[in-house]
C-alpha cells in the first residue's frame, strides 16, 4: 500500500505538502462537472407541446347550446371572430376544475360562456370566468344539434387531461405528468385521448365512460401511458367524443 | 473536537469546503435556470416551475451522486480524505437542494385543485400495482424524508447522544435514498424523455456510485484488516518490529472489535481501532504531536490512555499487550475507555 | 383521499408529540445526560428538527443514558460487517432498478393505425 507516501490531512491543520495540488485538482474538476451536467441536462430538454393560455386574445364571450357529456361541451350559436358559430368548445373553470356543477343545469339550453382560451394548433377549450360571470342561460330558444355517430374504433395513443394537454401546463401529458393528470380528471377537467394518427381529421378527442359517464376509475392507472382502447366514436360539431368500452384498454407493447 | 456545543465548528478547511462545493452548486443552479432557457429557444417554453423544479432536482441528484463518491473513493485512494472531512454540510446543502425541487413540483402539479396539495400528492396517483405510471413521487418522498432525517441529525451532539454505531446505522438511510431517488427518476422522468442526454448522464451517474461502492468493498475484502489468531484471551497481532514508528497495524479481533497497534517512540501501544466521534479507523491514522489522529475528522488521543488532550473529553478503549518472542499480543477483552496501559518496549 | 388524510394527521400528531418532546428535552434533559451541553444554548434549537422527526429514538435514549442503562463498550464497536452488505446489496439494487425502468419504458406507438371496428349503428340518431 502506498500508505506510506500519502500526506497526511488534518482538517484543522494547513494543507500537507503534496496534497495541495491534488485537491485543487478535485475541486476544479468537481465544479467543471457541476457546470457541465447543468449546460448538458438544463440544454437538452424536449420542447413541450405547441399550446398555450391565450391571454393575448382577451377574455372572450360567447353564446352556444349546452351538452353533457357527461363534461360539458358549449356548441357555438353566436359567436365571434376567433370562435365563429358551429365551433365546439370543451369548458373548464380555474385551476384543476371542471364546470360540471355549473353546466349542470342549462343542458340542451342556450347559454352565455366567458373567458380565455387554450390554443392547440386550434382553439377547443375555454377557461371560463367565476360563478355566473362564467357561464350563464342566455335568452332565446335553443336550436337542435346533430350528435354524428362514428361507429366502434380501436385507437392507440395516450389519455391526458385536456387542459394541460391544451398548453396549461408545459409539459402537460407523460408520465412524470401523471398525478396532475389524474388530479384535473378528479377535479373534473374533461379527459382527452391524443391518437397516434388522425381520426376523422382529429389527433385527439374528448373521452367518457361508457353511456354517458365520467372516465372510470379503472382508466386512471392508464393515464399518460400508451394504450390501445375501444369505444364507440361520435361528433358533436368539430369536437370527437370517444365513449370508452373500459375493459378494452391495453398497455402498447415496448 | 468539542469542549463545549457550538452550532458549527468553523476552520479554515470547513470555509474552504463549503465554498467549493457551494461554488459548484450555484454554477449548476445558474446555468441551468438561466442560461439553458436561452439554449432551448422553445416555441412555447417550459413552464418556469417545471424548469425549476427539473434544475434543483437533477442538482439534489448530482450532489447525492458525489456524495456517495467521497466513501469509496477515499477508501481506495487516502488522498480523497479531504472531501470526507466536511461531508456532512454537503449533504445538508443537498437536503435543501431536495427539499426545493418538492417545493416546486408541490406548488405547481399539486396545487390549483379543490384538495389540500399534500393529500393531493398522496391520492392523485395510487397506481400502486403497477411499474410504468407506478406513484414514482412515493420514492422521491421517501429519500426526502431519509434526507431530512440526516440533516437533523448531522450535529456533533447526535453522535455523542445516539453513539456512534446508531448514528452509522441511521445515516446508512442514505443508501436506501440513493435506490429510492434513482427509481423515483427510472420511473419518473425517465420514462418521458426523448432526448437521451439526461437519460445517459443520469445512467452513468447512478452506475458510477454503484461501481465505486462494489469495487471499494472488493478493494477491502481483499486489503482489509485481517483476523488476528486467538491463544488464551490473548491476540496474535503482527512481528513487532514490523510497526513502523508513529503508525499502527490493525487486527480484527475474534470478538468483531478491531484493535489498532501503535509504535511511538520505540515502544507499542493498543487502543480501540474505532475513534470516539464517529468510530473512524484510528489505527489508520497517524501519531503527530505524540498523539493519535484520526484521519476522518482529526480526533486526537493519547495512545498510552485512549485519552483526548485537555481540555477536550473524549476516550477509547485500551487493550493490554504483551510480547511473546518478537510477536506483540493484545488481550481479547479491551479496558475500559482511558484506561491506562504500560507501554511494551520494541525488541531490538 | 381518507388514507391519505389519515397519514396527514398522523404526520402532524408525530411533529406535534415531537414538537412537546423537543421543548421538555431541551429545556431539561439535555442538562443532565450530556457535560458538554451544560452551559451550551445557541446550538440546542439546531436540535429542534431532529427530536421533532426522531423523538421515539430520542426518548430511548435519554432513558438509556438516564437510567444508566447505557454501556461504554457499545460506543466503540463499529459494525463494519454491515456496511459491507450494503456495498454489495446497493449496487445490485441500483442496477435492477434501472434495468426495469428501462424495461417498462414506452415508445409512441404510431405505428398502430385507428380502426374502425363497425360502422354506426343504423337506428341511432
Amino acid at each position: 500500500m502506498s500508505r506510506k507516501e500519502t500526506p497526511f490531512f488534518v482538517g484543522y491543520l494547513p494543507l500537507p505538502r503534496g496534497l495541495g495540488g491534488f485537491v485543487a485538482l478535485v475541486s476544479v474538476a468537481l465544479v467543471a462537472l457541476f457546470a457541465a451536467a447543468a449546460l448538458l441536462i438544463g440544454g437538452t430538454q424536449d420542447a413541450p407541446q405547441d399550446a398555450a393560455f391565450r391571454f393575448d386574445y382577451g377574455r372572450q364571450t360567447v353564446t352556444g347550446v349546452v351538452e353533457l357529456t357527461p363534461y360539458p361541451l358549449l356548441r357555438v350559436t353566436e359567436g365571434n371572430d376567433l370562435i365563429p358559430p358551429g365551433k365546439t368548445l370543451m369548458m373548464t373553470a380555474a385551476g384543476k376544475s371542471g364546470v360540471d356543477m355549473r353546466a349542470m343545469g342549462l343542458e340542451g339550453k342556450l347559454a352565455q360562456v366567458s373567458g380565455v382560451v387554450l390554443e392547440r394548433g386550434t382553439i377547443d377549450m375555454i377557461q371560463l370566468r367565476g360563478g355566473r360571470r362564467g357561464i350563464q342561460a342566455a335568452e332565446g330558444e335553443a336550436p337542435a344539434m346533430q350528435t354524428e355517430p362514428l361507429g366502434r374504433w380501436r385507437l392507440a395513443g395516450e389519455i391526458c387531461d385536456g387542459k394541460c394537454l391544451y398548453g396549461a401546463m408545459r409539459p402537460g401529458r407523460g408520465l412524470a405528468h401523471k398525478a396532475c393528470a389524474n388530479l384535473c380528471i378528479i377535479g373534473d377537467v374533461p379527459p382527452v385521448f391524443v391518437t397516434t394518427q388522425p381520426v376523422e381529421g382529429q389527433d385527439f378527442m374528448l373521452i367518457t365512460g361508457p353511456d354517458g359517464t365520467r372516465l372510470p376509475k379503472e382508466a386512471y392507472d392508464f393515464v399518460g401511458q400508451f394504450v390501445t382502447l375501444e369505444g364507440d366514436l361520435e361528433r358533436r360539431g368539430d369536437v370527437l367524443v370517444l365513449r370508452l368500452d373500459t375493459p378494452t384498454i391495453a398497455l402498447v407493447d415496448g | 473536537m468539542s469542549v463545549k456545543y457550538v452550532p458549527v465548528q468553523w476552520n479554515r478547511s470547513k470555509w474552504v469546503y463549503d465554498g467549493i462545493m457551494l461554488a459548484a452548486v450555484v454554477a449548476f443552479l445558474y446555468l441551468f435556470l438561466y442560461v439553458t432557457p436561452e439554449l432551448l429557444s422553445h416555441e412555447n417554453p417550459i413552464n418556469p416551475q417545471v424548469h425549476n423544479a427539473r434544475a434543483f432536482g437533477a442538482c439534489a441528484f448530482l450532489m447525492l451522486t458525489v456524495i456517495l463518491w467521497i466513501g469509496p473513493l477515499a477508501r481506495i485512494d487516502r488522498r480523497f480524505l479531504p472531501l470526507l472531512y466536511n461531508r456532512r454540510h454537503f449533504g445538508v446543502m443537498t437536503t435543501f437542494v431536495a427539499i426545493t425541487h418538492a417545493g416546486y413540483i408541490l406548488n405547481w402539479y399539486f396545487a390549483f385543485s379543490s384538495s389540500d396539495k399534500y393529500a393531493a400528492l398522496l391520492f392523485a396517483n395510487t397506481s400502486y400495482g403497477q411499474l410504468a405510471g407506478f406513484p414514482f413521487e412515493a420514492f422521491g418522498i421517501f429519500a426526502l424524508v431519509c434526507l431530512v432525517i440526516l440533516a437533523v441529525t448531522s450535529h456533533d451532539f447526535w453522535l455523542k447522544f445516539l453513539t456512534p454505531p446508531v448514528w452509522k446505522a441511521l445515516h446508512a438511510l442514505i443508501y436506501f435514498a440513493y435506490v429510492a431517488v434513482v427509481a423515483h427518476v427510472a420511473l419518473g422522468i425517465m420514462q418521458d424523455q426523448q432526448n437521451h442526454t439526461f437519460t445517459v448522464i443520469f445512467i452513468g451517474g447512478a452506475l458510477s456510485v454503484a461501481g465505486l461502492h462494489a469495487w471499494a468493498a472488493w478493494h477491502e475484502d481483499r486489503n482489509g484488516d485481517r483476523l488476528g489468531t486467538e491463544e488464551g484471551g490473548w491476540v496474535d497481532i503482527c512481528d513487532a518490529r514490523k510497526i513502523e514508528e508513529g503508525r499502527a497495524h490493525i487486527k480484527v479481533l475474534p470478538n468483531g472489535e478491531r484493535v489498532a497497534v501503535f509504535r511511538h517512540e520505540g515502544k507499542l501501544s493498543a487502543i480501540s481501532n474505532a475513534c470516539a466521534h464517529q468510530n473512524g479507523p484510528l489505527g489508520e491514522g497517524r501519531i503527530i504531536d505524540c498523539l493519535v489522529t484520526c484521519p476522518w475528522h482529526g480526533f486526537q488521543y493519547d495512545v498510552r490512555t485512549g485519552r483526548s488532550p485537555a481540555p477536550f473529553t473524549e476516550m477509547v478503549p485500551t487493550y493490554t499487550l504483551r510480547l511473546s518472542g518478537n510477536r506483540v499480543q493484545v488481550q481479547v477483552e479491551a479496558n475500559p475507555p482511558g484506561t491506562p496501559v504500560d507501554p511494551v518496549e520494541v525488541p531490538a | 383521499m381518507t388514507t391519505a388524510e389519515a397519514i396527514l394527521t398522523a404526520v402532524t400528531w408525530w411533529g406535534v408529540i415531537g414538537g412537546i418532546v423537543a421543548v421538555v428535552f431541551l429545556g431539561y434533559g439535555i442538562d443532565r445526560i450530556d457535560e458538554d451541553a451544560d452551559g451550551a444554548f445557541v446550538f440546542r434549537p439546531l436540535l429542534v428538527p431532529g427530536i421533532v422527526v426522531i423523538w421515539p429514538l430520542v426518548l430511548w435514549r435519554w432513558y438509556c443514558l438516564a437510567s444508566g442503562r447505557d454501556h461504554w463498550a457499545h460506543r466503540h464497536r463499529p459494525r463494519r460487517h454491515r456496511h459491507r452488505i450494503f456495498a454489495y446489496a446497493m449496487p445490485i439494487a441500483i442496477v435492477a432498478v434501472i434495468v426495469a425502468g428501462l424495461a417498462v419504458r414506452q415508445s409512441w406507438p404510431d405505428h398502430i393505425a385507428p380502426e374502425r371496428l363497425s360502422p354506426p349503428a343504423e337506428d341511432s340518431q
